[in-house]
């Protein structure tokens, strides 16, 4: 990863080997502003911008495309399948990749036949399309996230796009923005007010797999510090224990997490918590094998699920999520805590009972109001 | 004449398998372009053990796929080679023994779900030994979920008359109230 000077944080920031840009989008504010902020990098403009497709996955996390998006921004999670409990969770793709390249990410077999980092020059559209749908269910409130198809915070230093959103939602009574990352990109973040409206989540690991299966991305001690300062700064931080991976050691590497972050970030000013276990589709893990990515992982014991994922056997997925709960329990007694795409059994198991259909949102959207 | 499945059945090869004799083979098998190509890409120690066992079992595209992903992801994870999973002592005396072709299969696969599962199959190993201590008539078979991926087991009472059908139910719930029970779901719950 090449390094570039921005913002006030000491990390390195990723910087495209090449910029791509779709002819009549070479003026939008988006692509000025990265052609700005990169004058070094080599720039194309192309017609289509489907000739910026890379031959591999690891090419396309090498170069960023700056495009139009042609269908729509909104989609609901794709976790909210037959047979796990949902949390109704919105996700609004405003890019598609993303540099870091963690070994278990479910987009080497998601993005394989578009694997280009890209990012979409009409924001705008994306937010009149969430307009709309807000407007239409006041009633509802509604929890939105950047962070399903690219990390949310990974692009920041090139293009601003929380300095757009941030505005956007702390406006919007009925609505939560969570920005999702594995970055320690929070400079933007910190000159703006949210209003109560923005969640800036991590995802965390214990230091082992962060360490060997997360490439690129900011430190465990990077990512609590990014996470103080925006908390300090007014946001309410979200936690992603997901994938937790049954590891040797895995008790003490994640009770390690909880106390590291706790000693750092005020558990009472954290959105939610949320907890999953290491999943795969077989397509994910014949991708992994091809790019020799999480060769440790592919051994761990994982077997098929009712959803045709694998993931460790329920009675061990059933002891992690319980120590875990533990361990966070014992730091606040009130953190709001959910699992995420697992059967009503195991929420009956792990939590004593199962939420219907939107409660999850519910109760989530609602615990630190 | 039926052919004799073990008797007649070559040994495993030892010399490296060249691509035209595979290729034969695979044809014959009817496999699938993606599989021979995977195969061709495989260090020739790893293709050739390979080959001697998809021989030897006669095994089909699905087969050979399910089996092969087990033992490299048992070699990934071990830090060894395909060859040498395959090779094992518990796969080779599995591979020796003298089965039809269909219950040697079965057999093979069950162990290399052992070397693959180690953990789930100590769990696994533990409930059935629960299951034994319950005492249970040879009428009451008890079914584990798959990979223990559920909380639910099954109970199967096989009765010819109402008096056999009594006698299976009196011994079921003898086992209900024995302790063995409560921590066989104890145990499917939760990891130990």
């Amino acid at each position: 990863m090449r390094a570039v000077e921005h913002g006030t944080s000491d990390r390195r920031r990723w910087v495209p080997t090449a910029v791509w840009i779709e002819r009549g989008e070479e003026e939008s504010s988006l692509a000025r502003r990265v052609r700005g902020r990169l004058p070094d990098s080599p720039v194309c403009i192309v017609e289509d911008p489907r000739v910026a497709e890379p031959q591999t996955f690891a090419d396309g996390k090498r170069r960023l495309v700056i495009q139009r998006r042609r269908g729509s921004f909104l989609q609901h999670c794709p976790a909210g399948i037959t047979g796990m409990v949902c949390c109704n969770y919105l996700v609004m793709n405003f890019a598609s990749n993303c540099p870091f390249d963690c070994s278990y990410c479910f987009l080497q077999d998601y993005l394989a036949n578009n694997p280009a980092l890209k990012a979409f020059t009409n924001v705008g559209d994306g937010l009149a399309e969430l307009d709309d749908v807000l407007r239409a269910h006041p009633e509802r409130t509604f929890r939105v996230g950047t962070g399903e198809l690219a990390d949310s915070l990974a692009l920041d230093h090139l293009t601003d796009l929380s300095c757009e959103l941030v505005p956007f939602f702390a406006e919007r009574r009925n609505a939560l923005l969570e920005l999702k990352t594995k970055s320690d990109d929070v400079d933007n973040l910190l000159g703006l007010d949210p209003k109560g409206r923005v969640v800036v989540a991590w995802s965390l690991n214990a230091r082992a797999i962060t360490a060997a299966e997360e490439p690129g991305t900011a430190t465990l001690d990077e990512r609590i510090r990014a996470a103080a300062r925006v908390q300090a700064a007014g946001y309410l931080i979200g936690v992603h224990f997901d994938p937790l991976v049954a590891h040797e050691g895995w008790e003490a590497g994640y009770q390690e997490v909880i106390a590291a972050l706790f000693r750092t970030v005020d558990p009472r000013r954290v959105a939610w918590v949320s907890l999953g276990s290491l999943r795969m589709t077989s397509t994910l893990k014949m991708a992994m094998r091809a790019r020799r990515h999480g060769i440790q992982l592919l051994g761990s014991e994982l077997v098929p699920g009712v959803d045709g994922k694998e993931r460790v056997w329920r009675g061990l997925r059933v002891k992690m999520y319980r120590r875990m709960l533990e361990w966070l329990r014992q730091v606040d007694a009130q953190m709001p805590l959910y699992i995420c795409m697992e059967p009503a059994g195991v929420w009956n198991t792990v939590f004593g009972a199962a939420p219907a259909d939107r409660e999850v949102a519910q109760r989530l959207v609602a615990a630190r109001q | 004449m039926r052919r004799n499945a073990i008797a007649r059945w070559p040994p495993p090869m030892h010399d490296s398998v060249t691509e035209a004799v595979l290729r034969a083979f695979a044809a014959e098998r009817r496999y699938g372009g993606a599989t021979v190509d995977r195969w061709l890409a495989l260090a020739p120690g790893d293709g050739t053990a390979l080959f001697a066992l998809a021989r030897e079992l006669r095994l089909g595209d699905n087969q050979l796929c399910d089996l092969w992903e087990w033992a490299e992801e048992i070699a990934a994870r071990d830090g060894v080679s395909l060859a040498h999973v395959l090779e094992m002592e518990p796969v080779m005396a599995a591979r020796r023994r003298a089965l039809a072709r269909n219950d040697k299969l079965k057999h093979v696969k069950t162990v290399l779900r052992r070397l693959r599962f180690p953990q789930l199959a100590a769990v696994e190993d533990r409930l059935q030994a629960l299951v034994r201590e319950l005492g249970l008539p040879d009428t009451v078979r008890v079914t584990l979920p798959e990979f223990l991926e559920g909380d639910v087991i099954r109970i199967e009472i096989v009765a010819g008359s109402a008096a056999a059908l009594r006698a299976a139910a009196a011994g079921l719930l003898a086992a209900t109230r024995s302790p063995t029970c409560a921590a066989i779901f104890d145990a499917l719950t939760e990891a130990p």
